[in-house]
């Protein structure tokens, strides 16, 4: 080794370190739920439209759909962020930037916007695998457009995609840490913000690493139990 | 109306080259660790597969930025020197890139039918003609448009290092933002550049899947 | 000659073969047939070594396919097979996916190996695809290229499991045609199959396995007439319409 290095591992507990990371550990977790109830809403909506019937739906939501994806997150956050309130004009940008805490809804609006891209993907894929036959088959009953989608579709299509949107849950958390460079204090921020203060920011990033690890861990037993209970019998592969 | 663009024009540019530089090197280290993590993945050699496997999950598991950051910090205690940030932002990137096309070549391998093995064996041809002329052909044909879609989102991902201070486009946009306060402007040119890159490289990548399935080659 | 002795298969603890005795002589048509999960593709597959067995012994022409010194590829030389799904090499042109193992591993030359992959695919009756790629070939015709790649090594024996179960009805008698002229030029055939017309007409011998055992074997009309266990008149009511 080069420098000598003494290792400091009680950075990630000692006052007032401790009291950050839990900090940090609590707005990521704030920040993945709330963005993710509107990435589904939402992505459940534009998703529909990417597979409806009606071109100009299809053409309008495959507009944001490519937008959202094909932007990197850091840059979508930078724009809503910096240039956003300037699109309110002059008097409105000033009152917008006094917002205390601006910084934490842009980010869980615009993770929520971002991820709501890849829900839309996914549902998208899901209505596409069901197949023709369902649609006719739910039509020639008598029902409308509407109810089809409501009562028929989109029920299939969620059990179908839950495995990709479990994956879409856990990106939601790790995107979380590009609000950092925000200045939304969550758990990267405060790893390394610790860094800045002990410089021991090794301590403090493994130690934030082990956070992302059981979050993820979390969510993907819960999710699994939420696809034994939900699940299609018969269909292939589950 | 753009002038805050073009004043600083080569500047900003040259930033966007470093993501370009920066994505060559990610892809280049991660498609070449990606193999060895794909065939270990598929190893029979219990140790091969578990500690790859837990390599994998792991790193899958944690955002980008904190593995930047942390090479960030460690790579000066192990070399006994501050690192520059491209150079660490590069090892941050193959590590982790290395994971997802680890996975992307992994399912190439095993995509390929037992019987289409068994069709070539029949003929009498030797596991090495077999994989030669056979398996490894048709698993990259397979593996391409996952591969393009994975280095797009490399080349995204290297805004990222926006955040040890390397002087690429996000950063850079910054600076001239602190000065001319062309916020919509640069913003939204940032924002294109990466659009135009990204939605042509998705294409071509969602033309050559569908030129593959017609082939029955998916 | 090929002789299978006593041959067991396992997979873990399920028995898929049970004390399997067969001998077929040069020149034989043999068809297998039986309900799915009978282990008649296994017990092909045993036969050009693409499988293994635990018990028993299984030679072609005296070489004994479980002995470890036995050269496996050169066996296969001498045995074509062909699959349901056709399994042709998709990122080939048919003609190269005939002319691959020829140049590869009897090192024959490019112009040797097409010249005689042209005339298979003569003799299979579509020379005008050579050039194609076997996406753009229907099933049936991609069935025979699949034959005419066998018949490029010049093999002594040929396998053919259930060559036609893939293909739509009306392409199944091209399939069969060419199989039929392999037979009657005295091509050495272990067929399985579900297609009875095929067996009564060029079948030399016909068994019958169920559950990994060869329940009844016959010779065309014995076997259609009188079935003698209960499994094969209960199998054969259901294929035969």
């Amino acid at each position: 080794m080069g420098l000598a290095y003494k290792f400091d591992w009680s950075v990630l507990w000692r006052e007032p370190y401790g009291e950050w990371m839990l900090q940090g550990i609590w707005l990521t977790l704030q920040m993945g739920f709330l963005a993710w109830i509107i990435a589904l809403f939402l992505g459940i909506f534009v998703g529909t439209m990417r597979a409806a019937p009606w071109k100009l739906l299809r053409l309008v939501s495959t507009i944001y759909v490519e937008i959202f994806r094909n932007v990197p997150f850091l840059v979508q956050l930078f724009f809503w962020f910096y240039a956003g309130p300037m699109i309110f004009g002059k008097t409105l940008q000033f009152k917008i930037n006094a917002i205390s805490g601006l910084n934490y809804y842009v980010a869980v609006v615009g993770l929520g916007l971002y991820t709501a891209s890849r829900v839309a993907e996914h549902v998208r894929a899901g209505f596409a695998s069901i197949g023709q036959g369902q649609y006719q088959a739910a039509l020639s009953t008598g029902m409308s457009q509407w109810q089809m989608y409501w009562h028929i579709m989109i029920p299939h299509a969620l059990r179908l995609i839950l495995p990709p949107l479990t994956t879409e849950f856990l990106t939601i958390f790790k995107n979380s840490s590009v609000a950092m460079t925000i200045g939304v204090a969550e758990t990267t921020f405060m790893s390394y913000k610790i860094d800045s203060d002990t410089f021991h920011g090794l301590e403090a990033t493994t130690g934030a690493m082990f956070v992302y690890l059981v979050l993820g861990m979390a969510v993907v037993k819960t999710m699994s139990y939420i696809e034994t209970k939900f699940r299609i019998h018969g269909l292939v592969g589950r | 109306m753009f002038d805050a663009i073009i004043n600083n024009l080569s500047y900003l540019l040259k930033g966007f080259l470093t993501n370009l530089e920066l994505a060559i090197c990610a892809l280049a280290g991660g498609i070449f660790l990606g193999i060895l993590v794909g065939l270990g993945r598929i190893s029979k050699n219990r140790w091969v597969y578990h500690s790859v496997t837990l390599y994998v999950n792991f790193i899958r598991n944690i955002p980008l930025i904190l593995v930047i950051f942390w090479f960030y910090f460690i790579m000066p205690i192990l070399v006994g020197k501050p690192l520059n940030p491209f150079l660490s932002a590069a090892i941050s990137f193959v590590v982790f890139e290395a994971t997802y096309f680890g996975e992307i070549f992994r399912a190439g391998f095993q995509s390929i039918s037992r019987d289409l093995v068994s069709a070539a064996y029949s003929t009498a041809l030797t596991y090495t003609q077999t994989a030669r002329y056979i398996l490894v052909p048709i698993a990259i044909r397979r593996m391409l448009p996952s591969m393009i879609t994975q280095s797009i989102i490399t080349f995204q991902d290297t805004s990222l290092a926006y955040v040890i201070g390397l002087q690429e486009l996000v950063r850079r946009t910054t600076i001239v933002d602190s000065m001319e306060v062309r916020s919509i402007q640069l913003y939204s040119f940032v924002a294109a550049l990466f659009f135009v890159i990204c939605f042509v490289g998705s294409r071509i990548s969602r033309y050559y899947e569908m030129k593959s399935r017609e082939a029955n080659i998916l | 000659m090929i002789e299978i002795k006593n041959v067991s298969k396992w997979y873990g603890d399920f028995q898929v073969l049970s004390g399997i005795n067969e001998t077929i002589d040069r020149g034989q048509t043999v068809v297998i047939c039986g309900p799915s999960g009978s282990g008649k593709s296994t017990l092909l597959r045993c036969i050009n070594g693409l499988e293994s067995y635990q018990k028993g012994e299984i030679t072609v022409e005296g070489i004994s396919l479980s002995d470890p010194k036995t050269n496996l590829y050169k066996v296969r030389r001498k045995i074509g097979m062909v699959f349901q799904k056709f399994e042709l090499y998709p990122h080939m042109t048919v003609l190269h996916n005939i002319t691959l193992a020829p140049m590869k591993v009897l090192k024959k030359s490019k112009q040797e190996a097409e010249k005689r992959a042209i005339a298979l695919l003569e003799r299979v009756g579509i020379p005008e695809k050579a050039k194609e790629y076997p996406a753009n070939l229907s099933g049936g015709q991609q069935q025979r290229v699949a034959i005419a790649r066998s018949l490029a090594m010049d093999p002594s024996y040929m396998l053919f499991d259930e060559p036609t179960s893939a293909l739509d009805p009306e392409m199944i008698k091209e399939v069969l045609d060419v199989m039929i002229d392999l037979a009657k030029e005295g091509m050495t055939m272990i067929v399985v199959t579900h297609e009875m017309g095929f067996a009564r007409e060029v079948a030399d011998e016909i068994i019958f396995i169920d559950e990994g055992k060869i329940v009844e074997r016959g010779t065309d009309e014995s076997f259609f007439a009188n079935p003698k266990s209960e499994r094969t008149k209960a199998f054969l009511s259901q294929i035969l319409v």
